[in-house]
């Protein structure tokens, strides 16, 4: 029992790293300045390379896939990501928007695994404890600035936060395994990481003189951590393997 | 030909007609002459200047243009070492393109003017960029032989006389050595694999053979000349030596893999030159003057990309902060 | 427009109302100086385009600091830094001879030996 709530933790945080990951490397040579190109570049493939160390976490302790065979070969019912991270970049708006929300739970999500009993977990959160605060001072800066930029940054910003809101709630869907986890001082659960996310956002949005958007329980996207997905992530995952799929018989790329 | 020093007609005659004055001229030309760079605040010919911002300008441009066929395959890329050298080599030509803005920038020309001149196509990119990546050995193809050609240009114009540029330079050929390895790798895992994957190799060389002939540009008989731009250290290299340089490099290691090139005329010659079937000069002026596959695309996306974020910036301007041109 | 990039076909280029870029929305530009690692010098690397120092720091990180190993970054306003003129590049030239400020300027050794010869002393 212990054993299937850590996958299932570990399995929704590597999904929602390999896709969030995806997303913004889509960026890359499109962003709206050229350092920023760089910036969003890097912090995909930070993202990646997270999603790649849990995978090698499940397949090493779990005896699971490789890595690979878990994020190019799985099908899509089987992936555990929030439906925040599968939406499309949209807007440099809404991208930046949803690092922001997203990058905040991140940070809390592993600062409280630096304390986990489960020890590759805990050792993982201790080592890339760096580039995801890296995350958050990026997106920090940036929600900061265009909340107090021009009319239409400050419009923007508010409509994509309004927008991203009830997706953002979705990270804390919680999972039926949880209460093992925070049994066994693996993880303090979604309940508590959702608690200190809201304050860490609240305080930030309205230093950048925007609103924080009413919570409508009946309107937060939850679903992904049990498979149900938007219709976004099939075609992704479709895209993913696309080179994989034209060769079955290959065994390296 | 990433920065491009083939001269117009009327360029040409105006370098040999712009007068001026003869001390500092003197003073600059033996300054190069002794080895030593120019800095951005020295005195310089304004033909050398207006040389210069033409081809790093050009050579930005085609760093942060080249970023597009190769991102065409992101997504897809089909496992972890590939997506993430992959993203961090797009990277790295984005991080390129900035360098080299930055250079031309001191020069006196704002980036944003530069952009300006791309997307109203006053300023060119390299054509290689015109042409599509089919399938995922074309990342392969680009990344070892496109990235090969690149870095013959780019290491002998390190050695030109811009301080500023040398600079970039030197960072983005350590930058290269990174590409050219990974797509060797890419390319040698294609090569060495299963009847598909060799044969979409064999495919995307076919496919990239001319444009790779035509990068360094129109040979040597057919181009307009500088002694100046070779006095003055902006041109190098002739664009036949180059390509020459590439052949040599590269087609060797092609070959080994047992993969061909779609020419039977390719061959060494004893005096250690490269022989070859015309790849079509006529070909490469349609697509250089807009006519190719991709040219269309290209632009389209990099107008998408600066309308698209033209909010940020504003938003991000400080109108009271008055921009000055960057000191090196 | 269909493009072979996945990625450029999900762009809404519908959206963009007037295909004109001439927007006078250049950033100021920030000189980027980096250290390596304690106890060594801050040099500068190049610049980045930002509206604020913090903005500056964020970018300069992925452009300068994204390879090998990185202790600190600083940033100053282009309009900040404070240069000689290159005309004036002469005041440095009489430097390098000044050689008595250089310890290999003293050499006593010979003088010594010298003393020594002349007044037989004893080691
Ligand atoms: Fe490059
Ligand atoms: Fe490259």
């Amino acid at each position: 029992m212990k054993n299937e709530a850590i996958k299932d933790l570990l399995f929704k945080m590597a999904d929602d790293a390999l896709i969030i990951g995806h997303r913004n490397s889509e960026w890359t040579g499109i962003g709206p300045m050229l350092e920023e190109d760089l910036a969003f570049s890097s912090m995909a493939q930070d993202k990646i390379g997270h999603a790649q160390a849990l995978y090698n976490i499940l397949h090493d302790t779990f005896g699971e896939a490789d890595a690979n065979t878990l994020a190019f070969k799985r099908e899509e019912k089987n992936f555990k990501c929030c439906q925040f991270v599968e939406q499309p970049i949209g807007e440099y708006d809404f991208s930046i928007v949803r690092q922001f929300l997203f990058d905040h739970a991140e940070l809390i999500r592993y600062d409280m695994l630096s304390q986990s009993s489960f020890l590759q977990l805990a050792q993982l959160a201790k080592k890339v404890k760096g580039e995801i605060k890296y995350h958050v001072m990026h997106a920090d800066t940036f929600v900061k600035q265009l909340g107090k930029g021009t009319e239409e940054s400050k419009a923007r910003m508010q409509s994509s936060l309004n927008y991203t809101w009830h997706f953002a709630l979705g990270i804390f869907e919680k999972s039926e395994l949880e209460n093992d986890l925070i049994f066994e001082n693996i993880f303090d659960g979604e309940e508590e990481l959702k608690n200190r996310w809201l304050e860490k956002v609240t305080s930030i949005i309205e230093a950048s003189g925007l609103k924080v958007p009413a919570t409508d329980e009946s309107k937060i996207v939850y679903g992904g951590r049990k498979g149900f997905h938007s219709e976004y992530l099939k075609p992704l995952l479709d895209e993913m393997c696309e080179v994989v799929r034209s060769d079955e018989v290959t065994a390296e790329w | 030909m990433y920065g491009s020093t083939n001269l117009s007609e009327e360029d040409a005659k105006r370098m040999n007609t712009t007068v001026e004055d003869s001390d500092k001229l003197e003073a600059f030309e033996s300054r190069i002459a002794r080895g030593e760079k120019i800095e951005p605040s020295d005195w310089m010919p304004v033909e050398y200047r207006k040389q210069l911002i033409r081809m790093i300008e050009q050579h930005a441009h085609s760093e942060i243009v080249g970023a597009l066929p190769e991102g065409t395959w992101i997504t897809r890329a089909p496992n972890f070492r590939r997506k993430l050298a992959l993203i961090a080599k797009v990277q790295d030509e984005i991080g390129h393109g900035q360098l080299l803005y930055s250079a031309a920038e001191t020069l006196g020309k704002t980036r944003e003017e530069m952009m300006n001149d791309l997307l109203s196509g006053k300023s060119k990119y390299s054509n290689v960029f015109n042409y599509p990546a089919n399938t995922w050995a074309d990342i392969a193809v680009i990344g070892f032989l496109v990235d090969g050609a690149a870095i013959v240009n780019q290491t002998i114009n390190s050695k030109g006389s811009y301080g500023p540029y040398c600079r970039a330079l030197e960072r983005i050929c350590y930058e290269e050595s990174f590409h050219l390895k990974q797509g060797h790798d890419n390319v040698v895992y294609l090569a060495t694999g299963t009847k598909h994957q060799r044969a979409i190799l064999q495919d995307a060389i076919n496919r990239w053979y001319r444009p790779l002939l035509h990068f360094f540009g129109p040979p040597d008989k057919m181009s307009a000349h500088s002694e100046k731009l070779m006095k003055w250290k902006v041109k190098l290299a002739s664009n036949d030596d180059m390509r020459n340089q590439f052949l040599d490099m590269y087609v060797p290691k092609i070959w080994e893999l047992d993969i061909a090139f779609p020419d039977p005329n390719l061959k060494k010659n004893s005096d250690g030159i490269w022989e070859f079937s015309d790849p079509d000069w006529d070909e490469f002026k349609r697509v250089i003057n807009g006519g190719g596959p991709c040219n269309a695309e290209r632009i389209a996306v990099r107008k998408f990309a600066e309308e698209a974020g033209r909010w940020v910036r504003q938003a991000l301007m400080n109108p009271s902060e008055k921009y000055q041109i960057p000191l090196a | 427009m269909s493009s072979l990039d996945p990625r450029v076909n999900r762009l809404d280029f519908k959206k963009l109302a007037d295909g004109n870029t001439h927007t006078n929305s250049h950033l100021i530009t920030w000189e980027v100086f980096h250290q390596e690692k304690r106890g060594k010098q801050v040099v500068h690397v190049g610049i980045v385009h930002a509206s604020t120092p913090e903005m500056a720091l964020i970018l300069a990180k992925e452009q300068y600091a994204r390879r090998g190993k990185t202790t600190n970054l600083w940033v100053a306003k282009t309009s900040d830094v404070y240069t000689f003129n290159t005309e004036d590049e002469d005041i440095f030239e009489t430097t390098p001879e000044k050689t008595f400020r250089d310890p290999a300027f003293y050499k006593v050794r010979d003088r010594i030996e010298k003393f020594q010869n002349k007044n037989k002393v004893a080691l």
